[in-house]
């Protein structure tokens, strides 16, 4: 396996280990890059919520520092390790996608089986607890809902007992409850300190529970910050109301971008209640007026477009 | 070596055992009707019993066939994602193939008892104990290469052209060795292709255990350099096989 402890530990300028750390880590599969010289830490304890379009290499990502895959060039280490010892000291518990469960078998069946090909796990009954699937510990894997399945596939993660998490899209297929029940449970685990790392869709979950948030596109990082920092690049808020007017809209006070559609105008404004004044006071026929934050899905969409104009040139 | 990952995957594909009883009932069916057709005569090669011959040909037959349905069940795993969650734990390569092996020689344990029970009950084979027993063992040991011959193709088989690929396979490597019908009955050709395959060589195997002539060294020669040759190409793909498993 072409590993290579090198510029690492002089790149990050500290002492601490990193979670995991990907150095230039690039993946071909034949003609398509799906992972393009990739360089990334995730330091102990944080919770990291990695974002992408379909295809932007998430997945690939995780399985490069799971040693699920090796990298055509550049190196992925968990804990300063290669991936495969890493898990086979038991540091690290994961949900991939594509990894199901056995039908066959009851959840608990499952979580024993894997529990035994760990050294030292943690015990069946309570990873099955602190999953929240003690309810379904008996029930057949088969039968089992979108949301159960995910819990049952929780258990399995956590049932070494892992300082690692790394979540595939561990949401997916569950209903707004389900999902609630989840982030629940996995807030009470990383209250002690693991680290966690969990692609998604949603950007929500990523707003809302992670400590960090990574965009990636094509196989790049096209942001890296707290969702506060990454919701900054869409900043202000934005105005929005209908109007008949075919009014010079971008010279009222902090107006950064003017969008039309038919008779509804969208203003950005680095400072609403000037803008709103100004508006209202210069333009009365406007009319059903909304004035909103700028949500993650904005940041994401700007982030994600940026970069796909740039490739496109 | 993970013992208790290795004894458990074995109890679950015993538990699983009730999707075999076509693979268990064949051989115990084509038992009753050559062992009943043949009769008490002695077989000139072997200088044993035909139904002796008969059973131990079908004991070894079911019992490859029972360890080579492991195939099946390996391509439905890998198609489930279950491999890919197995290799984020500490289990080895060594220790998944341990399971494997593990698991298809106890399946094929249960195909060789019931055969030689329904010889000795109900068809009244006479043999003594230990020599029965010794059969058993050469077959249940003779079966290994067999084992890994179905976690290879496990791990090489899709799941939509798994069916045809086991079904070319595993007849064949009844029929070329010999566990179908006799080959003294079949033609010269194929008493020569018999000598390449492992399946002769089981059946040999279990023959000598029977009490039948020959030097064991020939059989445990071949059947050990097939579970050679098989482990090391398993290990290689099982190493190729880690990014989508």
């Amino acid at each position: 396996m072409p590993w290579a402890p090198t510029r690492t530990a002089r790149d990050s300028g500290t002492m601490t280990t990193s979670a995991i750390r990907w150095t230039g880590v690039t993946k071909r599969f034949g003609a398509v890059t799906a992972v393009d010289d990739l360089t990334l830490a995730i330091e102990p304890g944080e919770v990291v919520a990695l974002l992408g379009p379909n295809g932007a290499g998430k997945t690939t990502t995780i399985d490069l520092a799971l040693g699920l895959g090796s990298p055509t060039t550049g190196a992925a280490e968990l804990f300063g390790l290669p991936p495969r010892r890493a898990i086979v000291a038991g540091r690290v518990g994961a949900m991939l996608q594509g990894g199901a469960l056995l039908p066959d078998l009851t959840v608990a069946q499952c979580v024993a089986l894997v529990a035994a090909a760990h050294r030292r796990p943690s015990g069946v009954g309570p990873a099955l607890e602190r999953a929240g699937a003690t309810g379904i510990a008996s029930r057949r894997v088969s039968r089992l809902s979108g949301g159960e399945t995910q819990r049952a596939r929780f258990a399995v993660a956590i049932v070494s007992d892992p300082d690692l998490l790394v979540l595939d899209e561990p949401t997916a297929a569950m209903d707004v409850e389900a999902r609630h029940l989840f982030w629940s449970s996995m807030r009470e685990l990383t209250a002690s300190g693991r680290t966690v790392v969990f692609a998604t869709h949603y950007l929500d979950e990523a707003d809302a529970f992670a400590d960090r948030v990574v965009i990636l596109q094509a196989g790049r990082v096209v942001a890296d910050g707290t969702p506060a920092e990454v919701k900054a690049v869409v900043a202000g808020r934005t105005i929005s109301f209908t109007t008949h007017a075919d009014a010079p809209l971008a010279a009222l006070p902090a107006v950064t971008s003017v969008e039309r559609r038919g008779t509804r105008v969208t203003l950005t404004s680095a400072d609403s209640d000037a803008t709103l004044r100004a508006l209202l006071a210069t333009w009365p026929d406007a009319r059903d007026v909304l004035v909103s934050a700028r949500t993650m899905d904005d940041a994401f969409l700007a982030l994600t477009s940026a970069t796909e104009q740039e490739a496109g040139r | 070596m993970n013992v208790r990952y290795v004894s458990l995957e074995t109890l679950r594909q015993l538990r699983n055992a009730r999707s075999l009883v076509f693979t268990f009932a064949l051989p115990v069916v084509m038992l009753l009707i050559f062992g009943g057709a043949y009769g008490a005569e002695t077989d000139t090669t072997t200088r044993l019993p035909w139904i002796v011959v008969t059973t131990v040909q079908m004991a070894g037959y079911g019992g490859m066939m029972a360890a080579l349905g492991q195939a099946f069940t390996i391509v439905a795993e890998r198609a489930l994602g279950w491999n890919r969650q197995l290799r984020v734990t500490p289990l080895s390569a060594a220790g998944y193939l341990a399971s494997k092996v593990g698991a298809a020689l106890a399946v094929s344990a249960i195909a060789i008892i019931i055969v030689v029970a329904v010889a000795v009950l109900v068809l009244h084979a006479r043999l003594e104990p230990t020599h029965w027993l010794l059969a058993g063992v050469g077959l249940e040991l003779g079966i290994i290469p067999f084992a890994l011959l179905a976690i290879l193709v496990g791990q090489f088989a899709r799941l939509q052209f798994a069916q045809p690929l086991f079904m070319v396979v595993f007849f064949g490597l009844a029929i070329l060795g010999g566990l179908w019908v006799p080959l003294q009955i079949l033609p010269q050709w194929m008493t020569s292709v018999a000598y390449a395959v492992p399946s002769y060589w089981l059946n040999r195997l279990g023959q000598m255990g029977a009490g039948g002539p020959g030097a064991v060294l020939a059989p445990v020669l071949v059947l050990a350099a097939w579970t050679l040759a098989l482990a090391a190409l398993i290990s290689w793909r099982y190493r190729r096989d880690a990014a989508r498993a």
